[in-house]
């Protein structure tokens, strides 16, 4: 159990799902053990957040476990999109954890939010990989295909194949550089960029530099430290009705997962601070 | 309420299931790999029938459930007033008044389908 989540499913404002996928990770693998990473460094944690007087414990969080993977990724996650559902038709907001990206997807599939914002090392917007469409290495695209969805923020990027840099320069797709995060947040008034429209929020953890987060499958230089990564969920998470932290993995000592534990915290305690 | 009990395993899309007291019909049926601990699990996503509210439900496919006996009938429509209208069953030639539903178009003679459930009707 994720430490503090500790209301019951019914009634809960927030409900943790695990979902550790880990079936098309291209290098280091381990995803699989990401939502159990992640609940264990989140026991270091104080319950209390200073900064808006909360009490995690009070916020009404629910650990519904994980939904065990099985080798089929489609059927997977048809059914882990319906679990996530589940929590949306409950007017409770779901947290995914991951688990490789591609279980944003299932998230996205229920929340059917309006944008999708993103932080990334990566553009992710292959049409394949390898291919297989359903690769972690797409899921941006992927998402971009839902009916729902209209347009795409990735925050950090910094890499991606020829063909995935000309699909983000359509309109559809907005892609801010780690060192332009910080300037982008300081002059974008997100509740005006976003217009009223609800955005569903993904933290690919290796957006981070991997000095903050080396726990990750494909690491990539050069990127968001983790204040950065604070002040965009913070920024986001008003306007946003799903979340999740993927790509967690546990080669290690637990840095990527406590960040990602974190930042699962700070999108509770803003989103009660809010409410 | 009529019903029957069937194993979760036997349910399928299309098909009728009794969810919170209420008569659904399925339209999303997905299952989960049980993997080496906890049993295979299915989820259900369905529509009640005479309330047209969403609800769903997740079980162990193997256990029971409550499926409703619904009956598919046909009807023709005797008498039209207002909002209602009049019908006759063509099985049993019993007649009865029913709410006519938006969006239909019911006039004298017009033979309907519709779906009997103790006493609940809905037109198909």
């Amino acid at each position: 159990m994720f430490p503090g989540a500790t209301d019951d499913r019914d009634g809960a404002n927030f409900v943790i799902v695990g979902a550790p996928l880990d079936a098309s990770t291209t290098f280091q693998p381990g995803a699989r053990f990401g939502p159990r990473r992640i609940r264990h460094f989140a026991t270091t944690f104080d319950d209390y957040d200073h900064r808006t007087g909360r009490y995690f414990t009070d916020c009404g969080v629910h650990d519904d476990g994980d939904v065990h993977v099985w080798d089929d990724v489609r059927e997977y996650l048809e059914f882990l999109e319906g679990t996530v559902r589940d929590v949306v038709w409950d007017d409770a907001t779901p947290l995914l954890l991951g688990g490789e990206h591609t279980v944003s997807l299932a998230g996205v599939r229920a929340v059917e939010p309006d944008v999708f914002v993103c932080l990334d090392a990566h553009l992710d917007l292959r049409d394949a990989y390898d291919g297989n469409p359903m690769n972690h290495a797409c899921v941006t695209r992927r998402i971009l295909e839902e009916p729902s969805v209209e347009a795409a923020i990735i925050l950090g990027a910094r890499t991606g194949s020829e063909e995935e840099w000309e699909r983000a320069n359509a309109d559809d797709v907005t892609v801010v550089p780690p060192e332009d995060v910080s300037d982008w947040l300081a002059d974008t008034d997100v509740e005006s960029l976003l217009g009223g429209r609800e955005a569903y929020l993904s933290v690919d953890i290796d957006g981070a530099d991997p000095a903050y987060a080396p726990g990750t499958g494909t690491m990539e230089p050069f990127g968001l430290d983790s204040r950065e990564m604070r002040a965009v969920v913070r920024a986001v998470t008003p306007h946003t009705t799903g979340f999740d932290v993927v790509e967690v993995n546990d080669r290690d000592d637990g840095q990527a997962a406590s960040l990602g534990g974190k930042l699962v915290k700070e999108f509770v305690y803003q989103r009660a601070a809010d409410t | 309420m009529a019903t029957q009990q069937k194993e979760v395993r036997d349910l399928q899309e299309g098909g009728y299931v009794m969810i919170d007291e209420a008569a659904c019909k399925i339209n999303a049926y997905s299952t989960a790999k049980p993997g080496k601990h906890g049993s295979a699990k299915a989820r259900i996503e369905a529509k009640g029938v005479f309330d047209e509210k969403k609800r769903s439900l997740s079980q162990p496919v193997d256990a029971k459930i409550r499926v409703p006996i619904i009956e598919r009938k046909q009807g023709q429509v005797v008498s039209v007033s207002g909002d209602d209208m009049q019908v006759m069953d063509l099985e049993s030639y019993e007649t009865f008044t029913m709410r006519i539903p938006d969006g239909v178009d019911a006039s004298p003679d017009d033979e309907i389908e519709f779906l009997e459930m103790e006493g609940q009707r809905k037109i198909v």
